[in-house]
């Protein structure tokens, strides 16, 4: 039955098993859409005021907390900022230390998001919580994925939670061989027996992914040598209805060309757009940019799972997170069998050879991520801007709904239905919106 | 000889919720924890199971417990002594996101895999601002140098 004279009224406020606070309100009298909104109602947290007066050694710290999930990125797009600034090139260990971190906390994040918040909607619970019995042994799996994710990063940046030891000009310590050489073992006693088992649940559950395709402008790094992660320029890519690629591309330094902040009525966050009112970031646009430079065991589970760029289905960002979180295990091989091959040096930090002002670019798991930063002469930070990626999705999730609304209003979708498949829309973006408490709210037994 | 660890929660963007975190990254820097491990979880809840383990004797939880007592008062219980009456974010109640954090869940979500469970202490601190603010409290803050005193005693005392 079509919902051609329906009333709706959809109003989630706090969607869970997303990072932070986001609102869906949809408002349908008679069939006709009267609202359709994606809300935002975060508190500012004023980074960019708090890095101001503070010396270049310190400023990757605070910023590292602006997010405890990417606070690797946040710590790498600020080292690079603060380098680009500060005349700092770093020696090719240190390059490629950062990108086997950055490669951590890819895989960790994504096996979070995917396994723990977006499987429950495809296998029908609520939450991870009530599959412990049906898929115990999965969800154990994937737990020891996760804590080895953590474990990953923590052997390279002193702890994978705001790392301490990446600063401007290099690391403060080193992993040792040893650390390396256990590392580089678990991959193929542990790691590579877990992807390879959930694989198979995830292949059960590639046809429960909803049908839903709006081509939109996809934003990633690009890199000539390899899979945009760490490094490279800022590609835009768009596609014709014939699936033709329209690529430009864009040096870090204008970051602001591409991302053109504004604010809404409806977000305390802020909206960004290129070419098209709305691009995306994430898995799926570094997918549909990127995708010749995967692994070959990316590129070969991605087609099995189906995904093929260009992919217009944000639903299906999940299904690049997993093509890329196994993207990332082999890139850990690859690059902890060089350092060994190479031998692990003790280097000084490269010192600054001028202060000025500088941007820094590095993917995060939920997308592109820009810091800009300029210094003075004693090397005092006098203005900042970082972009984080789910600011730049906010508009493409707004788009999506006004596109996909319609579509579930005449394919005949109960209210029920909508609301969920609006909520799967907004976890597939896997959001990082602000941050909510951790206190311990707590009544006595006795 | 197995581990201990003083594990600070909480989220440094929320006022007082920070203290956790901020008492055990201060124990960190200023490297008073010669014999004990020092563990920040944030945002990410779940990395707490990547420390419970056989190699693990106990574990200090310091965190933000709201009970109405006088801000930057203290008091300690142990996980089963309570039940968690937080709200969470969806109408089940059930959302172990990673910035959404209760971590009696996560414990019971260990539990429920058969994780081993080490010896664990909550050190509560009330707060006076639970709110968006990248500082603690004034109260807190003065109280700050005894709070993180109490927190190497806890982790220390033998009789637990």
């Amino acid at each position: 039955m079509k919902n051609n004279n329906k009333d709706i009224k959809i109003n989630v406020h706090h969607v869970t098993r997303v990072e932070g606070h986001g609102n869906i309100v949809v408002n349908v009298t008679n069939g006709k859409i009267e609202k359709c909104e994606w809300q935002v109602p975060e508190s500012p947290r004023f980074f960019e005021a708090m890095i101001r007066g503070r010396h270049y050694s310190e400023v990757a710290r605070v910023v590292s907390r602006i997010c405890g999930i990417c606070s690797v990125g946040h710590t790498l797009a600020s080292v690079k900022a603060s380098e680009a600034a500060l005349g700092i090139k770093v020696t090719p260990q240190t390059a490629k230390l950062r990108s086997l971190i950055k490669h951590a906390e890819n895989f960790d994040s994504h096996i979070v998001h995917v396994l723990f918040l977006a499987a429950p909607d495809l296998l029908g619970a609520p939450s991870v919580f009530p599959l412990v019995p049906t898929h115990g042994e999965t969800v154990k799996r994937a737990l020891r994925l996760k804590r080895f994710g953590h474990e990953w990063g923590s052997i390279i940046g002193g702890r994978t939670t705001h790392p301490t030891r990446i600063v401007p000009g290099g690391f403060t310590e080193l992993p040792t061989k040893q650390e390396l050489e256990t590392l580089r073992k678990r991959f193929d006693t542990e790691v590579l027996p877990d992807v390879t088992a959930i694989l198979e649940l995830v292949m059960a559950l590639r046809e429960k992914f909803p049908k839903f395709d709006r081509p939109t402008e996809y934003i990633a790094a690009h890199d000539e040598k390899e899979y945009g992660m760490y490094d490279g320029v800022i590609q835009s890519t768009m596609f014709d209805s014939n699936g033709k690629e329209t690529k430009q591309t864009y040096d870090v330094e204008r970051y602001r060309d591409c991302t053109n902040e504004y604010i809404v009525p409806q977000s305390t966050a802020k909206y960004a757009k290129n070419k098209a009112d709305s691009y995306m970031v994430g898995a799926l646009a570094r997918f549909n940019n990127n995708h010749r430079q995967l692994r070959p065991e990316a590129r070969a589970l991605a087609e099995k799972l189906g995904l093929k760029a260009p992919c217009y289905n944000p639903y299906l960002n999940s299904v690049a997170q997993v093509v890329e979180a196994v993207h990332s295990a082999y890139e850990g091989v690859r690059l902890i069998d060089e350092l060994l091959r190479d031998g692990i040096k003790e280097e000084k930090l490269v010192a600054p050879t001028k202060f000025g002002t500088g941007s820094g670019l590095t993917e995060v798991p939920r997308g592109i991520l820009f810091h800009h930063y300029s210094y003075d002469k004693d090397g005092i930070c006098t203005g900042g801007d970082c972009i984080i990626p789910t600011n730049q999705n906010h508009a493409n999730i707004q788009r999506d709904f006004e596109a996909l609304v319609p579509k579930m209003l005449a394919d005949g979708r109960s209210e029920k239905e909508m609301e969920l498949h609006l909520e799967m829309l907004v976890r597939a973006y896997d959001p990082c919106i602000s941050c909510s408490t951790h206190y311990l709210d707590v009544q006595f037994k006795k | 000889m197995k581990s201990r660890y003083l594990v600070g929660i909480g989220n440094y963007s929320m006022g007082d919720d920070g203290i956790g975190l901020r008492i055990a990254e201060h124990i960190a820097q200023a490297k008073l924890n010669s014999d004990f491990d020092v563990i920040e979880i944030g945002n990410h809840g779940l990395d707490l199971l990547s420390y419970l383990n056989e190699d693990v004797e106990k574990m200090l939880w310091v965190d933000c417990v709201p009970t109405g007592r006088a801000p930057g008062e203290t008091i300690f219980f142990a996980p089963e002594d309570v039940e968690s009456v937080k709200k969470l974010s969806g109408s089940e109640g059930v959302s172990p996101t990673t910035h959404e954090g209760d971590m009696l869940q996560i414990l019971n979500l260990a539990r429920s895999l058969g994780q081993h469970i080490p010896k664990i202490r909550v050190m509560g601190i009330e707060p006076e601002i639970v709110a968006p603010q990248m500082v603690l409290s004034k109260t807190l803050e003065a109280r700050f140098p005894e709070l993180v005193n109490e927190a190497i005693r806890q982790i220390r005392d033998e009789s637990w």
